[in-house]
């Protein structure tokens, strides 16, 4: 999908061209890690032991060949990117073409996750459940707040009870609900 | 005869009443899921994985089988109603349905869209039956060189194909082989890649990768450049029963027929799957319109006939390498594959005869969930253009969750959740600079299969490399490689032309809209 395809409307598309030259740095930091993904897993794989008794092909080979790989495909890259060939950036039916990318939803989504993993074991997860789906959709533009975080309680709670306590996932469900039987499987 | 045989003993396995209803449950996740825009079928089959470990494999099985199909339905309704086009196969559906239901005719492009699907499926889900037996048979007797050459024609044409850059894809194949290299080495018992960390020593789970990269990474990715405002769905006339006329059946049969044909050999090989089917099968319908060619990018109704019901024979036709060779040709092939592993249960030439009971019934519920497709879709489209309504927030905020959940629930370890969120940022990365990520897939689940032909070859051969090529059938796949890299780098040429074509077409009735609703 190109996003020639995907524009929301005339006048945008040129604005998702101008916004081209702004993410030279990102296609080129991606393209050099390619290239020393490929260096590290050559290195690395001169490091894996060889029992003695391997006979013919060992465990280091197919490392090599991966390593070879990917080390030309990203010099191969490396060498697009400079010269100004960039990718295609993704389409979809809810991608705004013409958007710039929103780098604070981003780190806002991922900082909700780490909250997320965090509190599972701390306060159970249908709770857990509530902070990730009430933070991302509030983050995504839900309004009011309490509104998305209800929606993740009452959401958390169903998984909770369909999942931990009728497909018996032990799931932990906190030190809240610990005595109700429902949601444990 | 005994495949006939053997497929009614899978029906009636799959007729009982519990595994109707789990094909049913197959299907209705898989159609919702599919309605859904940002999630494909791999992703759902990832996602439900975890999820369902608790079932025996014939219900799992069932299930996924549902979703398979039942996604592949889902999609077109997404691109005819809504106004952008959404997964890559549907995108020429997305062209002519959408047209037609712009200009009212909605119903009958998704009355023409789900029963090309029904007859598709249904007509290749019957070569299905009988192909798989006799390729089967046939592979009984390729030998390890023959297997290690499949899976690097495999490797390449998914590296190259699937997507619109040669060397992106293949720069995700080969993250994809190194992270299947992570782990313990099956042969020698040497760790690779570990770093000292003992969570890495039985490798990275496929479905933390599977679920991080569809997942977790387009909802990151969506999230960042999310379209705001309500969604607008086109309406549909109410009424399904007058929805297709006697000229529309007269136009429609024709494609529907033709794109099988298309789809369903295309599938078999692996040459990227159900894009290049749909988009053959639209340049087909195109060239044979005759007087109607001027109607195509402007609602033809057999450009959404011809490209839907291809779509489903491809989707049929890739069962066939992976159900008779192990071989997975598209991300949602290799996750199936990881659906097979997760029981135990290895695709291969002799799955077959091994499990033939479970794969007789995974093939009768195919018949099924066809059946419950077309008669679920047609009379529900007005729940699916509900389930089409939800609010993106939520939607997005929902896959994540789903996708954690997923992940947490393969060893309840949150570990697992934030290696999750470190796959979806590369997932991220790599969808925002045009880098595919089902090569990435393909490329973690087949490599290790890869690696172990390739050493066992070598062993027998005592490491003449010679071997790997002098077998015929190794040499003609070796030499197949370069036909079908340069036919698919010809086909995506053509199609990135005709779709510029359209564009310009689209583009033309959207600034007529936008003026009109300014006027107003």
């Amino acid at each position: 999908m190109s996003p020639e395809e995907a524009p929301a409307g005339g006048g945008e598309t040129a604005a998702a061209r101008g916004d081209r030259p702004a993410r030279r740095p990102g296609e080129l930091v991606l393209a050099v890690a390619t290239l020393a993904l490929g260096v590290f897993v050559l290195v690395q794989a001169g490091t894996i032991n060889v029992p003695g008794s391997t006979n013919t092909l060992g465990p280091r080979a197919f490392p090599y060949l991966v390593g070879a790989m990917a080390a030309i495909v990203g010099a191969i890259l490396v060498i697009a990117v400079l010269r100004g060939k960039y990718g295609q950036e993704e389409g979809g039916e809810d991608v705004d073409a013409g958007a710039k990318t929103d780098w604070l939803t981003v780190v806002l989504l991922c900082v909700v996750f780490v909250v997320h993993v965090f509190t599972i074991n701390l306060i159970g997860w249908p709770f857990a459940a509530m902070i990730l789906f009430g933070g991302a959709s509030f983050i995504l533009g839900a309004r009011p707040w309490w509104r998305a975080l209800l929606t993740g309680l009452a959401l958390g709670l169903v998984i909770q009870f369909v999942f931990g306590g009728l497909l018996g996932l032990s799931l932990p469900p906190g030190p809240l609900l610990e005595g109700v039987a429902i949601f444990r499987g | 005869m005994d495949n006939l045989s053997a497929l009614l003993e899978g029906f009636a396995t799959v007729v009982q009443p519990v595994y109707l209803l789990y094909a049913l449950f197959g299907v209705f996740i898989g159609t919702a899921v599919g309605v859904l825009p940002g999630i494909g079928p791999a992703m759902t089959i990832a996602l439900l994985l975890p999820l369902t470990y608790s079932l025996e494999p014939t219900a799992a099985i069932i299930v996924f089988a549902g979703i398979y199909y039942g996604g592949m339905y889902g999609g077109s309704t997404t691109s005819i109603l809504l106004n952008t086009p959404g997964e890559s196969s549907s995108i020429v559906t997305a062209i002519e349905g959408n047209k037609m239901a712009r200009a009212g005719r909605g119903a009958a492009a998704l009355a023409t869209a789900a029963i090309g699907s029904f007859v598709a499926g249904s007509i290749a889900t019957v070569a299905l039956t009988f192909v798989a037996p006799v390729v089967a048979r046939w592979a009984v007797q390729l030998g390890e060189p023959d297997y290690f050459a499949l899976m690097v024609v495999a490797f390449i044409t998914v590296g190259a194909l699937l997507g619109t850059s040669v060397s992106r894809g293949l720069a995700s194949l080969s993250l994809g082989l190194f992270l299947g290299l992570v782990g313990t080495d099956t042969l020698t018992g040497q760790q690779r890649f570990t770093f000292g960390v003992p969570n890495l020593a039985d490798g990275i789970n496929v479905v933390i990768v599977a679920v991080g990269l569809f997942a977790v990474g387009e909802a990151l990715y969506v999230g960042s450049r999310l379209r705001h405002g309500p969604v607008r769905v086109i309406p549909v006339e109410k009424g399904w029963r007058t929805w297709m006329k006697r000229s529309d059946w007269k136009r429609s049969w024709k494609p529907w027929l033709r794109g099988t044909l298309i789809g369903f050999p295309v599938g078999t090989i692996p040459a990227g799957g159900a894009d290049v089917a749909t988009f053959l099968s639209y340049a087909t319908e195109r060239r044979l319109a005759g007087s109607r060619r001027d109607e195509f990018g402007r609602g033809a109704i057999e450009g959404v006939a011809g490209p839907e019901a291809a779509n489903n024979a491809a989707a049929s036709g890739v069962l066939v390498p992976l159900l008779t060779l192990g071989l997975p040709t598209t991300a949602t092939a290799a996750i199936i594959i990881v659906a097979f592993q997760s029981y135990g249960i290895q695709p291969g030439p002799l799955l077959l005869q091994s499990e033939s009971a479970l794969v007789w019934a995974l093939v009768a519920s195919l018949y099924i969930g066809n059946l419950m497709l077309v008669v679920l879709n047609l009379p529900l489209v007005g729940m699916w253009v509900r389930v089409l309504q939800i609010p993106r927030h939520y939607l997005y905020a929902g896959i994540i969750l789903f996708g954690a959940l997923g992940s947490y629930a393969l060893n309840f370890s949150p570990i697992d959740v934030l290696l999750l969120l470190v796959i979806g940022l590369i997932g991220f990365f790599m969808r925002r600079y045009g880098y595919p990520v089902a090569p990435m897939v393909v490329g973690m689940i087949l490599g290790p299969m890869a690696e172990d032909r390739l050493r066992r070859s070598l062993a027998i051969s005592q490491g003449d490399l010679s071997y790997l090529v002098t077998s015929p059938f190794a040499a003609i796949a070796y030499g197949s490689i370069i036909v079908l890299v340069g036919l698919g780098i010809w086909l995506q040429h053509r199609e990135r032309r005709v779709s510029a074509e359209l564009e310009k077409i689209a583009e033309g009735v959207r600034d007529a809209v936008a003026t009109q609703e300014v006027s107003r």
